[in-house]
C-alpha cells in the first residue's frame, strides 16, 4: 500500500514536459506553465513532502516523502510508534518494515524497485520523454470530477503506462492512472489531485486521493508541508547496514530477564 | 498466523459496518441572485452509489472470448451487464465497459493483436426481456479505452469476425431492430479497422444476421445465418422467407444462398460452426419446421441432416448455437437448455455432467487445450478443465439481472428481489467490511420478480416465479406455500404477466395485492383472495395469442402473456385509493378500495395508445397525486415517458425532458421532499430536484448506462435502493443531502448540506480468507458524513473543514473535497491514534491502533471557504443495536480514555528514557577515555536499558512471545476500545494494576535518574558540557504533536477488495 502512497505522492510532485504532436506539445507547455514553468521545475534538486494518510476512519498515519536528484527517494510512515521506510538510491531499492518484528533493512525485489524507479523519475515521464525512451499519446478530452481534462497516455520505456489528465482550464494535473507490472500482472492505481498550493513559485496538490482502479475504496493523503530544495543527505537513500541492537547502550542481556 | 493477528487483518472490517451520519444545519454563504442553476450529472458531485452485488448467482451471458497466451485472458459480454475482463482465467474480473451501454451481443479478440478487442452491443438472444445496443466498439489497449466504430442503429449484434491475418478486416453480424423494421442490419464489413463500413449482405428490413462463421484457413470464406424475426408485445415470430444460410468465398464481397440438403420451406434462426481442425466440415443448427443439426463436408455446398435430439432442437430463437471442438472436427457441442456433445460428427449427442446453470449462449474452448472451456449461461460464467464434466462458477462477476427490489425494517435492513432466471434472493444492506456472496439467501425459484416482505411480520416473504406463481416463503423454516389465486367458475382464465405485480401493504400484517387482469387483495397472507376489480386491461383478444407465439417453433411461455396488470400502488395517504397500470396501456384508479374504477388512460398527453405502464406510484404527500413511467420499446418506441397527475388522473403532466434516454422503467417520489424524484430507464438513473421540471443523470458509482428496473427508498435510513437488470443491487446511502439541494442552495457558491445522524457503529469482524475469486459488495463506511455544495470546483484557494466538540475544542482538521456539486467528506468520529512506544511489532489487536470513539453528542464543523465560514452540526449517536445504557457508554468512554492516556503515558516514559540514554551516549563521547564520569554515565545507561526492557518487547521475530508492559497496556486498551458498552471488571482491574506497574517503573526511573543527574550534571557543567535533562511530558507532547503520532495500517491488497485499513504486512 505504501507503495501506492509513494507512487501518488511522487506522481503528484513531479511533472511533465514536451511531447510529440502539436496538441501534446501545447498541453504539456500549458501544464509546465501551470506548475511554475520549466526553469523553476528544472531548478528543483530535492523535495520533501510531509503529511498524513488516512487509512481508516480516524486512522491518520504520518507520512514523509523525500526526493532528490538524480532519481533518489525515501518514504517514511509511522504506526504505533514504529517507522517503516521505503527507499531507492538510484540503483538499489530497500525497505524497513518493523511492524511484524524485523527492524533491519531488506533489499527490495526487482518489480518493487522498478516501481520506485518510476517514482523517482524526478521530473515525471513527460519531461525529456524522448530521451527517456517514453512515448506520449493524446487521447482527447475527458471529464474529471465534472471538469474537462486532456488525457495523455504515457508509455514508459520499461512498459509501464501512465495516463495523465491535465485540467483544460488551469493546466494542472488533476488525475493519473498508473499501470505497472507486478509479478507479471498489471496493477493499476488511480489518483485524484486537488487543493493546489504554491510553494516557492511551484504548484503542488496538497490533497491526493488514490486507490485501485475500479475499487471504490480510496485512501486520502493530505500534505501539511512541501519543502523545495531542502538539504537531503545522500546517505539516507542508501541501504543501511543491520541496525545495532535496540539501543546502542544496551548492556549484555541478563538471562531470562526478557521472557515471561 | 495466530488468531489475533487474523483479527487484525480482518480489520478491513472496520471500514464497514453501519454508519450513519448527520449533519444538521445548513448554512450558506452569499446568495447569488442569478438564473437558476441547471443541474447536470456533476451537480451530484462525489455522491456515490455502492454495488452490493450479489454475484452468488450470475446473470445471462451473451458472449465470451478468450486469448490463450502466456496467461488466459478472458472477456465476458453480459446480456445487460457490460464487458468484463479477466487476466487470470476468470478468477478475478474488472469491468472495462462502464462508460457505455451495458447490453452486449458479441465480443471478439483480434487474433493477430490480442490487445485489440471488438464489442458488438445489443444482445441477440432475443428473449422478451432483451435490451438494446448502440453500435460496435473497439479497443486497441486491452479495454482501457474504447471507441464507437459506428453501426449505431443495429440495436442487436450477434457476432463479430476478425480476419486473423489482417485485423483491419472485420465483419459484424447485425440483427437489427427487433420490434420494428430498419435498414441497418445484415453483415457489415470494414477493411480499415472500423473507419468505414460496407453492408455486404442484406436481405430486407425485417431480416438480420444471427450468426457468422469464417473458415479457419481461408478467412475469405464466410457463412452467415440470416434470420427474419419480429417481436410484438404479446408474441414473437421467428422465421420467414427472409431467413437463410449464405456463403461468401470472396471476403464478403458477394454472397450466395446455400440450400442443398437444407429443409424446404421457411427457415428460422441458424447457428453455424466451421470446424477449425478441418475446414471442409461445417455444422449448422437450422430452425425449420423440423429443426435439426446439419453438417457439410464440402465447405457448405451440400448439407446432411444429422440430429434432431431435444437439446439440438430446443428454442432456436434462444439457443441456435453450435460449437465444433477446435481440435477435433468430429466433436461438436450443442449449448442449449443444457450442454450436449457429439463425438461422432453430430450423429448422436449425449449430455455432459457437472453442475452449472442451464440456458447456454456462449461456449469458448481453448484451441491449445480442448479440455479447458468457458461456458456462458443465464446464470453466469463457468469454467471447466475436464472438457465439461465439472464446472467452477466464476463468482466474481456481479451481473445479476433484477426486476424488482424491496426492503425490510431490520437493522441493518435486508433487500429482497427477483432475478431473470435466477430466482429470488435476500441479502443485507450492510455487513462488516463488505457484503460477501454467502451473505445472500435464496428464497424463491425460476424467474424471480417481486419479492415482498411482510413488514409487520418479516418472517413472511412473498415471492413469485413467472406468470403469477406466487408463494409465501417463511424465513424461519424455509417452508413455502403456493398462494396463487385461481379463476372462479364462470370467470375468464386469469392472465398473469411474466412479471406479475405483487405488493404487500405497509403496516398491515398479511395484507397484499396481486394483479392478473383483475386486482386481488388478501388480508390473510394469501390464504384467501378477494377480487376487487373488473378486468382492468383492454382485454383485446388480438393481443392474447401467446399460443401462436414463436413462429416456426412454438414458444408459449408466460413471457408473451399480454393484457395484464403490471404495476400496483396504494396511496399512503388513503388506502382506498389504489392505482394500477397494465401492459396494454391502461392506468386505472379506484378511490373506494376497488368498488369503482376509473380508466384515466385517455387523459395521458401525447403518449401512443397501449404504451406499457411500467410503474405507477401513488404520491406520498397528496391523495390525488400519482406518477407513472410508461414505455413502448416493444413497438420500437424508445422514448422516455414520465407523467404526474395531481387530480386522480383527470389531467397529467409530462415530466420527461429531451435529454433523457432509455425507455422508462420506474419513477419514485421521495418520502420526505416532494420535489425530489427518481426515475430509472433502460439507460440509467435520473434525478429531479424540482418535481420533474428538470432532470440530471446520476452516474456516481454506477455504470453510466445501467438499466434501472426498480427503485425503493428505505423509510428509516433514507437510502435509495436500485434494482439494476444486469449489475445487481446498488444503494445510494442517505438521501438527506439531496433532499436539501433546493434551487436556493444550487444558486449559492457554497452551502453546507445536512446528513443523517452518524452512528458509532458496533464493530464487526470476521476471520476469513476467501481468496480473490468472489465478488464482495461494498458496505457503508463507518464514518460521519460532512456534506456541502460548491457551485464551482475549487482547484486552488483556501477551503478548510474543522470539527469542534460542544465545548468548542478543535477535534480534527478534515481533509476536504473541492469538486463541483455535492461534496461528502468522511469523518471517523474517533480520537487520534494513541501515541504508542515502539515495540518489537504492531500489537495484533486492531483496536489498539485506533483511537477511541468520541462521546456521543453534537459536534460542529466549521467550513471555511476563502473568507467565509459556514457551520454544520454533526449528531453523533450510539449504534442502536448496541442497546447500551447511557451510563454504560459513559463508563466505557471514561475507562477507554484512561487506558488511552496510559498508552500515551508509557510512550512518554519510553521516549524520555531513550532521550536520556542518547544524551548520556553523547556526553560520554565527549569525555576523555579515562574520565570517571564515563562510568557513572554507563551505569545510568545500564539502568535505563533495564527499564526499557520492562517497558516494551524488543525481541525480533514474529513469534518472540515477549510481552512487556507496552503489550499488556495495549491489550487492555484494545479490549476496552473494541466494545462500545461497559468494560469488564477484569479489564478495569487490569488497567489499574498496569497503571500501578507503570507508576512503579516510572518512579524507579525517576529515582535513579535524579541521583545520576545530581551526580553527573555538576561535573558536566564543570567541563562546559551540556547537562543532562529529563524530557518533560509537556515538551514531549509538543514534539510528538509536531511529528504526528502513529496508528498504522496498510492494505495488502492489490486488486480492490475491501481494504483500507489493515495490518502493515510487508508482503514480499
Amino acid at each position: 500500500m505504501l507503495k501506492k502512497v509513494a507512487l501518488s505522492l511522487a506522481a503528484a510532485a513531479v511533472f511533465a514536459l514536451p511531447a510529440a504532436a502539436q496538441t501534446v506539445d501545447e498541453i504539456i507547455a500549458k501544464s509546465i506553465e501551470a506548475r511554475g514553468g520549466e526553469a523553476k521545475l528544472r531548478a528543483v534538486n530535492s523535495l520533501r513532502f510531509t503529511g498524513k494518510g488516512e487509512f481508516g476512519p480516524g486512522l491518520l498515519i504520518p507520512i514523509t516523502l523525500q526526493l532528490k536528484r538524480p532519481g533518489m527517494m525515501r518514504m517514511e510512515f509511522t504506526a504505533q510508534g514504529m517507522t517503516g521506510i521505503q527507499a531507492y538510491d538510484g540503483k538499489d531499492g530497500w525497505d524497513v518494515m518493523p511492524f511484524q518484528g524485523k527492524k533491519d533493512a531488506e533489499p527490495m525485489a526487482q518489480d518493487d524497485v522498478k516501481e520506485m524507479q518510476d517514482q523517482a523519475d524526478f521530473d515525471g515521464p513527460l519531461m525529456d520523454y524522448k530521451a527517456k525512451g517514453n512515448t506520449v499519446e493524446y487521447l482527447g478530452k475527458e471529464k474529471v470530477e465534472g471538469s474537462d481534462a486532456y488525457k495523455l497516455k504515457v508509455t514508459r520505456k520499461n512498459g509501464n503506462v501512465e495516463t495523465s489528465f491535465i485540467d483544460v482550464d488551469t493546466g494542472l494535473e488533476v488525475k493519473s492512472i498508473t499501470k505497472t507490472k507486478m509479478h507479471g500482472n498489471d496493477v493499476e492505481i488511480e489518483a485524484i489531485y486537488s487543493d493546489f498550493r504554491t510553494v516557492e513559485g511551484l504548484i503542488f496538490p496538497y490533497s491526493i486521493e488514490n486507490g485501485s482502479v475500479g475499487s471504490t475504496q480510496k485512501q486520502k493523503i493530505t500534505l501539511d508541508k512541501v519543502e523545495v530544495n531542502p538539504e537531503l543527505a545522500d546517505a539516507q537513500f542508501h541501504m543501511p547496514p543491520p541496525a545495532p541492537p535496540a539501543d546502542a547502550a544496551k548492556p549484555a542481556e541478563k538471562p531470562g530477564s526478557d521472557r515471561r | 498466523m495466530d488468531a489475533r493477528r487474523k483479527k487484525v487483518r480482518a480489520l478491513g472490517g472496520l471500514v464497514a459496518g453501519v454508519v450513519l451520519v448527520t449533519v444538521g444545519a445548513l448554512l450558506g454563504s452569499r446568495a447569488v441572485a442569478a438564473d437558476d442553476v441547471k443541474i447536470d450529472s456533476d451537480t451530484f458531485g462525489n455522491l456515490s452509489a455502492r454495488a452490493i452485488g450479489p454475484a452468488v448467482m450470475g446473470g445471462r451471458i451473451a458472449a465470451i472470448d478468450a486469448y490463450a497466451g502466456e496467461k488466459l485472458t478472458v472477456y465476458v459480454g453480459a446480456a445487460s451487464g457490460g464487458v468484463w475482463k479477466s487476466e487470470n482465467s476468470g478468477l478475478t474480473f474488472k469491468h472495462v465497459f462502464d462508460d457505455y451501454i451495458q447490453s452486449i451481443g458479441a465480443v471478439r479478440i483480434d487474433p493477430s493483436q490480442p490487445k485489440t478487442v471488438w464489442v458488438g452491443t445489443g444482445e441477440s438472444w432475443t428473449r422478451n426481456s432483451v435490451s438494446v445496443g448502440a453500435g460496435v466498439y473497439k479497443t486497441t489497449d486491452g479495454g482501457d479505452n474504447w471507441q464507437l466504430m459506428g453501426l449505431a442503429d443495429t440495436e442487436h449484434i450477434g457476432r463479430i469476425v476478425v480476419n486473423p491475418k489482417d485485423g483491419n478486416i472485420v465483419y459484424v453480424c447485425a440483427l437489427g431492430h427487433l420490434w420494428n423494421s430498419n435498414a441497418e442490419r445484415g453483415v457489415f464489413r470494414t477493411k480499415d479497422g472500423g473507419k468505414t463500413w460496407k453492408k455486404v449482405l442484406y436481405v430486407n428490413d425485417d431480416t438480420g444476421c444471427a450468426d457468422l462463421a469464417a473458415d479457419a484457413q481461408n478467412p475469405d470464406l464466410l457463412y452467415a445465418g440470416m434470420w427474419q424475426v419480429r417481436r410484438y408485445p404479446y408474441k414473437f415470430i421467428s422465421g420467414g422467407p427472409g431467413s437463410g444460410l449464405f456463403r461468401s468465398t470472396d471476403g464478403g464481397e458477394t454472397w450466395k444462398p446455400i440450400r442443398k440438403g437444407l429443409p424446404e420451406g421457411d427457415l428460422g434462426r441458424i447457428g453455424i460452426s466451421a470446424a477449425p481442425s478441418r475446414p471442409s466440415t461445417v455444422y449448422a443448427v437450422v430452425e425449420a419446421k423440423e429443426t435439426a443439426l446439419y453438417r457439410s463436408d464440402d465447405l457448405g455446398e451440400n448439407w446432411t441432416k444429422m440430429n434432431t435430439s431435444f437439446n439440438v432442437q430446443g428454442r432456436p430463437f434462444y439457443f441456435a448455437y453450435v460449437v465444433a471442438d477446435p481440435n477435433d472436427f468430429e466433436r461438436v457441442y450443442k449449448p442449449g437448455y443444457g450442454l450436449t456433445v457429439s463425438d461422432d460428427g453430430g450423429k448422436t449427442f449425449s449430455g455432459i455432467g457437472g453442475s452449472y446453470h442451464g440456458d447456454l449462449h456462449a461456449l469458448w474452448i481453448n484451441p491449445k487445450d480442448s479440455y479447458q472451456m468457458l461456458l456462458g449461461t443465464d446464470g453466469g460464467v463457468y469454467f471447466s478443465s475436464d472438457r465439461g464434466s465439472h464446472w467452477r462458477m466464476l463468482a466474481a462477476l456481479p451481473v445479476s439481472q433484477f426486476y424488482h427490489v424491496t426492503y425490510d425494517m431490520q437493522d441493518p435492513y435486508n433487500v429482497y428481489g427477483g432475478l431473470q432466471d435466477n430466482g429470488s434472493w435476500m441479502g443485507p444492506s450492510r455487513y462488516t467490511d463488505g457484503i460477501p456472496n454467502r451473505a445472500w439467501r435464496n428464497i424463491g425459484f425460476g424467474d424471480g420478480f417481486a419479492a415482498q416482505v411482510d413488514q409487520a411480520d418479516p418472517d413472511y416473504v412473498y415471492v413469485e416465479f413467472q406468470g403469477g406463481h406466487v408463494t409465501r416463503y417463511r424465513l424461519s423454516n424455509g417452508e413455502s406455500k403456493n398462494i396463487r389465486p385461481f379463476a372462479k367458475p364462470g370467470e375468464a382464465e386469469l392472465r398473469f404477466n411474466w412479471n406479475t405485480p405483487l405488493l404487500t401493504r405497509p403496516g398491515r400484517t398479511g395484507s397484499l395485492y396481486i394483479g392478473s387482469q383483475y386486482l386481488y387483495r388478501s388480508t390473510d397472507r394469501g390464504d384467501s383472495w378477494t377480487r376487487i376489480s373488473p378486468d382492468l386491461t383492454t382485454n383485446n383478444p388480438e393481443e392474447q395469442k401467446q399460443e401462436e407465439s414463436g413462429g416456426l417453433t412454438r414458444d408459449n411461455t408466460d413471457a408473451e402473456k399480454h393484457c395484464t396488470i403490471i404495476t400496483i400502488s396504494e396511496s399512503p395517504k388513503n388506502a382506498n385509493v389504489i392505482w394500477v397500470g397494465t401492459d396494454d396501456g391502461n392506468i386505472q384508479v379506484t378511490r373506494d378500495g376497488g368498488k369503482n374504477w376509473t380508466n384515466v388512460t385517455r387523459n395521458l398527453p401525447g403518449i401512443p395508445a397501449e404504451t406499457w405502464v411500467s410503474t405507477v406510484e401513488a404520491g406520498h404527500f397528496e391523495e390525488g397525486t400519482a406518477y407513472a413511467s410508461l414505455e413502448g420499446h416493444q413497438t420500437g418506441d424508445m422514448k422516455t415517458y414520465l407523467v404526474r397527475t395531481g387530480d386522480y388522473g383527470k389531467t397529467w403532466d409530462e415530466l420527461a425532458t429531451p435529454e433523457m434516454t432509455g425507455y422508462a422503467q420506474v419513477i419514485r417520489e421521495d418520502l420526505v421532499n416532494p420535489n425530489l424524484l427518481f426515475a430509472g430507464t433502460e439507460l440509467g438513473l435520473y434525478i429531479s430536484l424540482d418535481r420533474g421540471k428538470t432532470w440530471a443523470k446520476f452516474t456516481g458509482g454506477l455504470p453510466k448506462d445501467v438499466p434501472i428496473r426498480d427503485l425503493a427508498i428505505h423509510p428509516r435510513e433514507g437510502d435509495l435502493i436500485m434494482a439494476t437488470h444486469g449489475r445487481g443491487i446498488y444503494i445510494l446511502d442517505d438521501l438527506s443531502t439531496l433532499r436539501a439541494l433546493t434551487p436556493e442552495v444550487l444558486n449559492k457558491d457554497f452551502a453546507v448540506l445536512p446528513s443523517r445522524a452518524a452512528i458509532e457503529s458496533l464493530a464487526m469482524f470476521e476471520q476469513r480468507a476467501d481468496g480473490d475469486g468472489e465478488f464482495t459488495g461494498d458496505t457503508e463506511k463507518p464514518t460521519a458524513r460532512i456534506a456541502y455544495y460548491l457551485k464551482k470546483r475549487l482547484l486552488v484557494g483556501e477551503f478548510k473543514a474543522a470539527v469542534y466538540d460542544a465545548k468548542g475544542t478543535l477535534v480534527e482538521n478534515l481533509s476536504t473535497s473541492r469538486r463541483k456539486g455535492i461534496n461528502v467528506v468522511d469523518w471517523g468520529m474517533r480520537m487520534k491514534p494513541p501515541k504508542t512506544p515502539p515495540g518489537n511489532q504492531v500489537f495484533p489487536d486492531p483496536y489498539s491502533i485506533f483511537g477511541p470513539y468520541l462521546p456521543e453528542g453534537t459536534y460542529t464543523v466549521k467550513i471555511t471557504h476563502g473568507t467565509e465560514t459556514a457551520t454544520a452540526e454533526v449528531h453523533v449517536v450510539a449504534d442502536p443495536r448496541g442497546k447500551h445504557s447511557a451510563a454504560d457508554r459513559a463508563e466505557q468512554f471514561k475507562t477507554v480514555s484512561e487506558a488511552y492516556n496510559l498508552v500515551e503515558h508509557i510512550a512518554y516514559v519510553a521516549d524520555a528514557a531513550k532521550d536520556l540514554s542518547v544524551q548520556a551516549v553523547d556526553r560520554s563521547g565527549k569525555l576523555g577515555p579515562d574520565d570517571p564520569l564515563r562510568k557513572s554515565l554507563q551505569t545510568l545507561r545500564d539502568n535505563i536499558s533495564a527499564t526499557q526492557q520492562k517497558l516494551a518487547a524488543s525481541h525480533e521475530g514474529g513469534y518472540s512471545g515477549e510481552i512487556e508492559l507496552r503489550e499488556k497496556i495495549l491489550e487492555v486498551y484494545g479490549g476496552i476500545n473494541g466494545y462500545t458498552g461497559k468494560p469488564t471488571e477484569s479489564q478495569t482491574a487490569q488497567l489499574a494494576a498496569l497503571r500501578k506497574e507503570l507508576d512503579g517503573l516510572e518512579s524507579d526511573f525517576h529515582s535513579y535518574t535524579e541521583k545520576a543527574l545530581a551526580a553527573a550534571n555538576p561535573e558536566l557543567d564543570k567541563k562546559k558540557l551540556p547537562t543532562l535533562k529529563l524530557l518533560s511530558e509537556e515538551n514531549w507532547r509538543k514534539k510528538a504533536e509536531e511529528k504526528g503520532s502513529g496508528g498504522l495500517l496498510v492494505d495488502e491488497d492489490q486488486g480492490g477488495n475491501a481494504l483500507q485499513v489493515i495490518y502493515f504486512l510487508h508482503v514480499r
